[in-house]
């Protein structure tokens, strides 16, 4: 009889990895699309589609699954995100093994080579000076969230503020930055 | 609509249903709403997308100068806030920091560092504390959409209040761009002076105990005493500089606004300037002087726009250009003729 249970977790596993399956897959039929555009906008097009698949496969391989659509798309596009740059980063490599000229003086700079950031510099400088360009709260309520992933219920005790107001601010900056991305990139 | 429709009433935007997804609160009931919201229209997903990529890309910018800076500005005055109320209450308080969960232990020790600096620079309220290392410059936004930008070496102080905006070099120059404000005028405080703004941009430079103004667009009215009386008033318009030193002002000259339009581009600019003036001027920026081995050396005039931060090539140009050479010392980069 010691089989028998050994047998049953092996079905219930099996059962959880089929879910998790389908799970992903319905994920990736509703977002497909939105991925791969915003992907192209990162990398070249044609590594585009090879990145989404890249992500289909890591997070197939990821297990716990987020039952709210809106996070797990989320989770689906930092995902994808993480591996444009490792594909810019490995990139740069390729072609410092192929002995390319790079711009040392560039590189040199306190900042990293334009090809190991997501974006050029010309773009996130953009957004840098957008997000110095925020009124003073909006500011300090993305910069809590976005770079000391403080919550928004300790962003209001810290500024004094109520949540939804913090909410609200949140809002005011990711709309102000999602306009200054549309027009950079 | 009634106050429970407003509490239930879902976002509208992308950046708003954005927002409320990583508020953490998330219901099914609103994560169909999202879902919703997404589909009903093709733009919806491609906006939501914009906003995604925005907050995505930022993390490149976390290591960055000009985001620490801020973040910097922002722990300082939320520490500073604290530390007022915690003496208000009499040390009943548990310090808010140390609940929250930083990034690292490294961080909170530079909290308590920052703490302390806090206390000792400010303990008035709604005082924000700006400042720069040798070296750095940074811009700030202020909450009427003035900005200041700071060059190197300088600390400034801000109080907004309904009456007045009001802001105290402490040392070091900067650029104000004052946003319009006819009933709330904006003063720059510095050695015991006072420049006055309704909406203008304009340069505060202190060196030594001589503090000058130099006017970019708009016109500032500049009082070299405390207080409010018109003696010794001076109004200066854009193109036009003034400087004073125990309350007294000199004539109006012409301002160098290339200099100051330099420094904002982080280029330090000389034309025709002795070298004596010149390189105390280049020391602001640097943490090991350049100095004369030679004091004759210093009545020679240079020309020039120098890359901040790349003291090499100011050598070089020096070097070549006055046929010196440049010797590192502990102390100090030596000239002295060739």
């Amino acid at each position: 009889m010691v089989e028998t249970p050994s047998t049953e977790q092996h079905d219930d596993e099996s059962a959880q990895a089929q879910s998790q399956r389908d799970y992903v897959a319905q994920l990736f039929s509703r977002h497909r699309e939105s991925l791969h555009r915003y992907l192209a906008r990162l990398v070249r097009f044609d590594d585009a589609a090879e990145l989404v698949q890249e992500t289909y496969y890591r997070l197939l391989r990821h297990g716990g699954t987020v039952r709210l659509e809106a996070m797990a798309r989320a989770f689906l596009f930092h995902t994808a995100t993480n591996l444009a740059r490792d594909h810019r980063r490995r990139r740069l490599t390729h072609r410092a093994d192929q002995h390319m000229p790079l711009d040392t003086q560039e590189i040199g700079q306190d900042h990293l080579g334009p090809d190991e950031q997501l974006a050029g510099e010309q773009t996130l400088s953009v957004i840098e000076s957008a997000i110095a360009a925020l009124p003073s709260d909006t500011r300090t309520v993305f910069l809590l969230h976005r770079f000391r992933d403080l919550s928004y219920p300790q962003i209001a005790e810290m500024m004094n503020l109520s949540t939804r107001t913090v909410a609200r601010k949140m809002a005011e900056a990711l709309e102000r930055l999602g306009t200054v991305v549309k027009a950079a990139i | 609509m009634t106050l429970l429709q407003r509490l239930r009433a879902q976002p509208n935007s992308a950046a708003e249903w954005f927002a409320r997804v990583r508020s953490g609160r998330l219901e099914p009931r609103d994560d169909e709403a999202w879902d919703e919201w997404m589909g009903a229209d093709a733009r919806n997903a491609q906006s939501y997308e914009n906003v995604e990529l925005a907050w995505e890309l930022a993390e490149e910018l976390r290591d960055r100068p000009l985001i620490e800076g801020m973040l910097r500005d922002v722990e300082l005055s939320s520490t500073q806030r604290r530390a007022d109320s915690a003496q208000r209450r009499a040390g009943a308080a548990k310090d808010w920091a140390f609940g929250l969960p930083w990034r690292t232990g490294a961080a909170a020790a530079a909290l308590v560092l920052i703490c302390a600096a806090a206390v000792f620079v400010a303990t008035r309220p709604n005082v924000d504390v700006y400042a720069t290392e040798v070296g750095q410059q940074r811009t700030v936004t202020l909450a009427d959409n003035s900005t200041i930008a700071l060059n190197t070496a300088t600390q400034v102080r801000v109080r907004y209040s309904r009456a007045l905006r009001r802001i105290d070099i402490v040392n070091g120059e900067a650029v104000f761009t004052v946003a319009h404000d006819a009933n709330r005028p904006f003063e720059v405080h510095a050695l015991r002076g006072t420049t006055t703004a309704v909406g203008t941009e304009f340069d505060v430079q202190i060196s030594g105990e001589t503090t000058a103004v130099s006017v970019l667009e708009g016109t500032v009215t500049v009082r070299p005493t405390e207080g409010r009386q018109d003696g010794g008033a001076t109004q200066i318009s854009a193109g036009q500089a003034v400087e004073y030193k125990d309350g007294a002002a000199s004539a109006i000259r012409a301002a160098d606004a290339g200099k100051v339009r330099g420094w904002l581009a982080q280029r330090i600019v000389f034309s025709n300037v002795a070298l004596a003036a010149a390189l105390t001027d280049y020391n602001r920026y640097i943490k090991t002087p350049i100095v004369l081995g030679d004091p004759n050396l210093g009545a020679k005039h240079i020309n020039g726009v120098f890359r901040m931060g790349d003291e090499r090539a100011f050598l070089d140009a020096l070097e070549q250009g006055l046929h010196l050479t440049a010797t590192a010392t502990p102390t100090g980069t030596v000239l002295q003729p060739r």
